[in-house]
């Protein structure tokens, strides 16, 4: 049952991802180069809704909530490395799924790239601790470092900035 | 142009939105990058066991009894199939000449596919290196992290726009004499 789940809303994501343009390599680029808001604005629209929806939720005890441990070092030279390879392939560990999917080989090539990287990953992690554990402060949110007890008081600020960024702030900048 | 995207991404990013408090509620939030070490920790547990058993991160992922083929592996597929699907009846499938090259990139670096194909897989390798490390990717931290308040999201997202922006910046430097 949960397998069917998974299954009909990953296709759904997958075939709205596509429709909005995530999957493709000129669009991500344009993203990096800061000439093409198109991805920019997809992913700022998505937080914004999944933000105040998610605290929503959680005001109702519906929220099956998951956050990951904070772990500032580590995880600011993993964004660092992740950056690099965003650039150079293009893709995402998500939308080269999807290009992959549209007969695009670059991005098959991306997957196959990642199933290695993840591989070499699961050989160095014995020796990761250090940098696992250093500056680690666990699983906080802005909502639990502010002390505020309900979420949705913050979400719905945050997604307003977002929002007030996408429609109004953000443009394409090509010469 | 021929691919531009059929949705704005106002609205898919409110379709993706939705679907992502969906899965919160019924599930939890939505990541792809831990799918790629089931992945591998199915084809390890398969040809190489000991090396797998012994690996204490590989060991996490995919147990013997189910393969760990479970709702997030499924969820990946599925963004396969949705893709793929949404891509055919729009008339998007494998529409250029050359499906690897993009013409942005033959632009600037002209028509060496076998480049493309080689920065493509470093470029996947360190994607899922950076990922793992992390915790999460793009969906996992920005989207589901970010959504959720996490800190550590916060932090992830705007280290991969410093270095992919840098990264970009040096890919598509202008030429001398261009």
């Amino acid at each position: 049952m949960k397998l069917l789940l998974g299954l009909a809303i990953g296709t759904a994501i997958g075939a709205v991802m596509q429709l909005g343009g995530a999957s493709s390599y000129r669009k991500i680029l344009g993203a990096l180069l800061l000439k093409d808001m198109t991805i920019i604005k997809l992913i700022l629209t998505t937080i914004a809704v999944t933000t105040v929806g998610i605290y929503a939720l959680d005001l109702v005890h519906m929220a099956h909530m998951d956050v990951k441990p904070t772990y500032v070092v580590g995880i600011a030279i993993a964004g660092l490395i992740f950056g690099v390879g965003f650039a150079l392939s293009g893709y995402c560990p998500g939308t080269c799924v999807l290009a992959s999917a549209e007969g695009k080989s670059d991005a098959f090539v991306t997957l196959i790239g990642g199933l290695v990287g993840a591989a070499l990953y699961a050989l160095v992690y014995p020796f990761m601790g250090t940098l696992l554990n250093m500056t680690n402060y666990g699983e906080i949110t802005l909502a639990s470092v502010f002390n505020v007890t309900n979420g949705i008081w913050i979400a719905i600020p945050f997604s307003a900035i977002l929002l007030l960024l996408v429609f109004k702030v953000l443009k394409d900048r090509y010469e | 142009m021929q691919d531009n995207p059929v949705l704005s991404p106002k609205v898919a990013g409110l379709l993706l939105g939705l679907l992502v408090i969906l899965a919160t509620a019924l599930v939890k939030p939505f990541g792809v990058s831990t799918q790629y070490v089931v992945t591998d920790a199915l084809v390890l547990h398969k040809t190489a066991p000991t090396l797998a058993e012994s690996n204490k991160y590989i060991a996490k992922y995919g147990e013997k009894e189910d393969w760990g083929v479970g709702y997030g592996w499924m969820l990946v597929f599925g963004m396969f199939l949705g893709s793929g699907v949404a891509a055919v009846a729009t008339h998007r499938f494998r529409q250029r000449k050359d499906a690897a090259m993009s013409e942005m990139w033959t632009a600037q670096f002209g028509n060496h596919k076998a480049k493309r194909l080689v920065q493509a897989f470093i470029g996947g390798m360190l994607l899922l290196f950076g990922a793992r490390f992390a915790g999460g990717c793009t969906s996992g931290h920005m989207i589901s992290g970010i959504s959720q308040l996490a800190v550590g999201s916060f932090v992830f997202g705007i280290a991969i726009f410093i270095s992919g922006i840098i990264t970009a910046k040096l890919l598509y430097r202008k030429r001398a004499g261009s």
